[in-house]
């Protein structure tokens, strides 16, 4: 524990400023601001597209913003903060010819931060089986061991790439209940990009949407239920 | 919810425009007014609760603290949350929803131009 030591005490987990990437001189991301409070459950919302993988870089340190900051618990992010984040990719591939248990084994060796302890617990809520080749796995198999992997480290900041994408209704319910059981304890930051709402709405206590490389909007989601929205209709109104 | 059980969402009718723990406070209370949740019931803890019905731990937090504050539901350190045992409580909640019941009532007969009892005669006429 105490992985937040780099961090300025009561800093928000994630905070953008200002921050502009291009790619092959397209304006991919655009003078985007917006900030995550620590122990919070926030939605990176926006359609295919909106930037969003390419704003996940830059918080995980794979790509450095070509200006304006990105910072984690009030430090810069970057390759130096790997121990802090746990990142789900999208599209992650797992070697095929492992089965789960060998996968995981690697894992613990590979990461500092593992849990074995959370390991073992995952494994039975998010019901992997251990002796399965993930080459014969189905696309939510895959997914929910792709997510016992993120979660099973103590990293203080999770950022998930579209988890659900191709997932089957009751893999991305378990999905949906590990990740409500991990940030229980108030500990654990999430960011969760996803273009499909549907199984995390009750979820989030913010959401950002990002469209076109720019925030169009950010909530806090109760606040916006006051008014009488849901992140539904809020998500329609930017985007349709 | 049979003692020992968790809450699966089938047990609560949400409309996402609306602040969720609201609606959990409402429905729970309604559960506990009917005796569906009799008292003295020890209801799932914040965690369990949220991990199962796949909501934010802090609208759980905040439903469970409402409750608390209407006397409904009752923590003892280290042991959990129960439904109260004093009859007054629920009594008292038993009676809120009287009163919300009949001004829904007033209000539909508001509307059509008519009295709570020229309401309640219309509906019975053949």
């Amino acid at each position: 524990m105490g992985m937040t030591k780099l961090g300025r005490a009561g800093a928000p987990a994630i905070r953008c400023d200002k921050v502009e990437v291009s790619i092959k001189k397209k304006k991919v991301l655009n003078q985007v601001a917006f900030e995550v409070g620590a122990g919070c459950l926030a939605g990176l919302l926006g359609p295919n597209g909106a930037g969003k993988s390419t704003l996940l870089r830059l918080l995980t340190g794979l790509l450095p913003p070509d200006s304006g900051s990105v910072e984690l618990f009030g430090a810069p992010a970057g390759p130096d903060r790997l121990a802090e984040v746990s990142f789900l990719p999208d599209r992650g591939q797992l070697p095929v010819y492992l089965s789960a248990g060998e996968w995981l084994g690697f894992a613990a060796r590979l990461y500092p931060d593992w849990s074995r302890a959370r390991e073992r617990e995952l494994t039975a809520k998010l019901e992997v089986d251990p002796a399965r080749r993930i080459g014969s796995m189905s696309r939510g198999e895959e997914a929910r061991l792709q997510l016992l992997t993120c979660l099973s480290r103590e990293a203080p900041l999770l950022i998930l790439d579209e988890p659900f994408t191709g997932v089957d209704l009751l893999s991305r319910e378990r999905i949906a209940s590990a990740v409500v059981g991990e940030m229980a304890d108030g500990e654990r930051t999430f960011l969760i990009a996803t273009h499909d709402i549907r199984e995390m709405e009750h979820l989030f206590d913010s959401i950002v949407l990002l469209g076109d490389g720019t925030v169009k909007a950010a909530y806090e989601v109760e606040a916006l239920r006051e008014s009488g929205r849901s992140v539904e209709s809020c998500y329609r109104e930017v985007f349709a | 919810m049979p003692p020992g059980k968790n809450w699966t969402m089938e047990d609560f009718r949400l409309d996402p425009s609306r602040p969720l723990y609201e609606q959990f406070t409402e429905q729970i209370r309604t559960m506990i007014a009917k005796g569906e949740l009799e008292p003295g019931t020890r209801l799932p803890s914040v965690r369990e609760t949220a991990s199962s019905l796949r909501v934010n731990p802090t609208t759980v937090m905040k439903t469970y603290q409402e409750l608390e504050r209407q006397a409904l539901l009752v923590t003892y350190r280290g042991q959990g949350t129960f439904v109260t045992r004093e009859e007054a409580a629920i009594d008292r909640s038993r009676k809120e929803l009287a009163r919300t019941a009949v001004n829904q009532l007033k209000e539909t007969a508001k509307s059509l131009g008519l009295t709570p009892e020229q309401l309640w005669a219309l509906a019975l006429e053949e």
